[in-house]
């Protein structure tokens, strides 16, 4: 796991920066974030064009909303973060990742590929943190559910074809596993 | 959608992990606006997986992006007369509002049938009034509903009677400004008591004149602390004299 650059107050100082125009906080973030949030598009998009365009559009709102983060409601880089999260699930959600045409087996190839590299996200947690633990106390696939949504931007539909479950069945699991792992850490 | 304290943070999660459609999505982000519990349970979620996503090994970063960045920014500071104008050019919608908002207002600008109803609406409501206002403004929202008459009566007094319902959260207030001139900059009018509508008792102010802008904004309980309009607009419009 890298670790972050910038601690997160100071992330909330450079957005209240932000908000009072000054462009230099801005770019400060960008400098601190803008990687690793072109790779966690990237993640979800699995295409580095898209990510960056994501990115992009995402700095603009974070420039033109900054006013609006409140520190008593979450970390500034929680807010970021979910500030790309959002548009590169709104990108994926309109279809446009599956705009490259590809040959099946190919696609099939990427595919696993892209499950392993979902998955591993849990391994790459620290060892220590209460996330790890708690994700690994539940059954792989209560896990895996909850991994190929966040990490992968998978939809319940999507879910239950990788894990081969029925719909109803793959919602339910995963409604346990998020219940069990807010007991969890708690 | 049925929300209290056992179902907010598993909503909160579905909404995180981006689990719910569209028109749910949607619903979780309007309710979260005035409900501070599934705000809360939001902002816990995202801690909650966040430390996932810092797992990703940082990509290299092309060396125009920041300057692509940039060039969107200035774009975003030209104020556009009529659609584009806004007291508060900061203010912006919540993170996860989808890509159209930033247009919205444009559109409702330009829409005649939203003017016109306007108008009906203006004339129908004020007459029969006794005192006569110098200017008359109706605000619409971003989709170009009505949602507010401002009369000014020009003597530090104005007449504000909100045409829908505006939730306002606990610790947030209506506060209703306008821009006498671009020198003075934003004033406020004062502050709507529980989003209802009331007269106010401005501070003394020039004559207000035909195109002057009014605009109400979200604001902290007690009004804005900057005295400069700083949360959404609500709503806002041109005002014109009755005739």
């Amino acid at each position: 796991m890298s670790l972050a650059e910038l601690p997160t107050e100071d992330l909330a100082a450079m957005l209240a920066a932000c908000g009072r125009g000054e462009r230099s906080a801005l770019k400060r973030i960008f400098d601190t974030e803008g990687g690793r949030l072109i790779a966690l598009a990237e993640r979800i998009l699995r295409r580095r064009d898209l990510a960056e365009e994501v990115v992009q559009d995402a700095f603009i709102r974070i420039w033109t909303s900054a006013r609006q983060f409140d520190g008593s409601r979450g970390s500034a880089r929680g807010w970021i973060y979910a500030i790309v999260r959002n548009r590169a699930l709104n990108v994926l959600r309109d279809g446009r990742r599956e705009d490259t045409v590809e040959e099946d087996r190919l696609e099939a190839l990427r595919e696993d590929e892209q499950m392993e590299h979902i998955l591993s996200a849990w391994q790459a947690l620290d060892r220590n943190s209460r996330l790890h633990d708690c994700l690994g106390a539940l059954d792989e696939k209560k896990r895996s559910g909850i991994l190929l949504a966040y990490v992968g931007g998978y939809t319940h539909g999507e879910i239950a074809g990788r894990l081969k479950l029925p719909l109803g069945t793959t919602k339910s699991w995963i409604r346990r596993g998020l219940s069990a792992l807010r007991e969890c850490m708690a | 959608m049925r929300l209290d304290n056992t179902t907010a943070p598993e909503i909160a999660d579905e909404y995180v992990l981006g689990l719910l459609d569209p028109a749910e999505q949607q619903a979780v982000e309007q309710e979260a606006d005035k409900n501070p519990t599934l705000r809360t349970a939001i902002a816990a979620s995202r801690e909650r997986y966040l430390p996932l996503d810092l797992t990703v090994e940082p990509a290299a970063v092309p060396a125009g992006l920041w300057g692509q960045i940039e060039a969107g920014l200035a774009d975003g500071d030209t104020a556009v007369p009529l659609g584009g104008a806004t007291l508060a050019p900061e203010a912006a919608l919540t993170p996860a509002a989808n890509d159209n908002r930033r247009f919205g207002w444009r559109a409702a600008a330009l829409s005649s049938m939203a003017a016109s109803l306007v108008l009906a609406v203006a004339l129908t409501w004020s007459l029969g009034r006794q005192a006569d206002p110098v200017v008359i403004a109706v605000l619409l929202n971003e989709a170009g509903e009505v949602q507010a008459v401002v009369e000014d009566f020009g003597n530090d007094t104005a007449e504000i009677r909100l045409l829908a319902d505006i939730r306002v959260p606990e610790d947030k207030a209506v506060e209703v400004w306008t821009l006498p001139s671009q020198e003075m900059g934003p004033v406020s009018l004062g502050l709507l008591e529980d989003g209802r509508s009331s007269r106010l008792e401005a501070p003394p102010l020039p004559l207000p004149a035909a195109s002057q802008l009014y605009e109400i904004t979200l604001e902290d309980a007690g009004g804005s602390p900057t005295g400069r309009p700083t949360g959404p607009v609500l709503a806002k419009g041109f005002a014109q004299p009755p005739r």
